[in-house]
């Protein structure tokens, strides 16, 4: 095998910080659901803005577009879903110190059965670096003003996150194979 | 958008996430063999030969989160049969043998028999009695031609 570190992490670990994650983000998908992301702007909203009567512009039928930025980083969704990026982060620079991870070695872990196998923790921590690119990427366009964009970040990252929690699928895994034979990530090997 | 149709909107979301996941777990456990039955050369892949009677050729990359377990499984799976071989090769730095195997997914199992011709492959991480249950069918098969 190849040059894995000798000490593991316990599987079960990621797999409980998952659980939490998705939970968070269901929650989130529902703030973007019922918030500013998918509002339509309705009287309440042209009140502000008397200007779109005639000119048509793309998507003004969508409140977000005639928020102020003060009030698109105040969307509860927004904040959410920023505090969720912010753990990824954290579960990317520092997986030993990740808040659901202690949690996990804090409170769990003593009321399990010692772990029959310890897992390589470098593929938790690169899924941790794609929940936080798709979490970005919705927090980006939250912030231009595209409808829709964060509930939609959200519900992607939720599926990641649930079907590893549940399943123990990983789908970053797959993705990074993918941007392996894209020549993306990985080098291919000199020849000795 | 009002609460009661969000709520409907997390359902679907919830209920399509579930079907998802049983929907992956069903097909890594489905052995795929109307593939190519080709003759896989151990040189290539840096081993130094096949099993006497079956081959179970893993591929992983490093950070793939279940090819440690499959590892775990083929390994006792082929210490528990006579003649057969486990393989591990790592594609992390070789993107010419994904390419070759068209391997979309790690882990990805093939079964080799004994000429070293594929003949059953699996993706994700199949669990063990599937695995016994194709290697026993592929021996069996082998035997009879014999």
């Amino acid at each position: 095998m190849s040059d894995a570190p000798a000490r593991g992490i316990d599987p079960r670990g990621p797999r409980f910080a998952a659980g939490i994650t998705s939970f968070l983000l269901l929650v989130d998908v529902l703030l973007g659901l019922t918030g500013l992301s998918t509002a339509r702007a309705d009287a309440v909203w042209f009140a502000y803005q008397p200007l779109a009567d005639a000119t048509f512009i793309p998507g003004a039928e969508w409140a977000i577009r005639y928020a102020s930025l003060a009030q698109r980083v105040l969307d509860p969704a927004f904040l959410l879903l920023l505090v969720i990026a912010l753990l990824f982060l954290w579960g990317v620079l520092s997986p030993r110190t990740a808040p659901w991870g202690v949690l996990y070695r804090k409170a769990v872990q003593p009321r399990l059965s010692p772990p029959t196998e310890l897992e390589d923790p470098r593929p938790p921590r690169f899924a941790q670096g794609v929940g936080l690119l798709v979490t970005a990427v919705g927090l980006m366009l939250h912030l231009v003003g595209v409808p829709w964009a964060l509930p939609i970040a959200a519900a992607m990252a939720f599926v990641a996150a649930f079907l590893n929690a549940v399943f123990g699928l990983c789908l970053g895994c797959q993705l990074y194979l993918l941007l392996q034979r894209m020549g993306l990530v990985g080098r291919e090997r000199a020849a000795a | 958008m009002d609460l009661v149709s969000a709520l409907v909107g997390l359902a679907v979301l919830l209920a399509a996430t579930v079907a998802l996941g049983v929907f992956l777990r069903w097909r890594q456990n489905r052995p795929r063999r109307h593939i190519p039955h080709e003759i896989v050369q151990p040189e290539r892949l840096g081993a130094d030969g096949l099993g006497e009677n079956a081959t179970l050729l893993q591929f992983s990359t490093e950070l793939c989160a279940r090819c440690p377990g499959v590892h775990r499984t083929l390994a006792a799976v082929a210490a528990a049969h006579e003649g057969v071989r486990h393989l591990d090769i790592d594609l992390t730095h070789r993107p010419d043998i994904a390419r070759h195997f068209h391997v979309l997914q790690t882990p990805t199992t093939l079964i080799l028999d004994r000429d070293g011709a594929v003949q059953t492959r699996f993706g994700g991480a199949p669990n063990r009695d599937v695995l016994e249950l194709e290697l026993a069918r592929l021996t069996s098969e082998t035997a009879t031609h014999v």
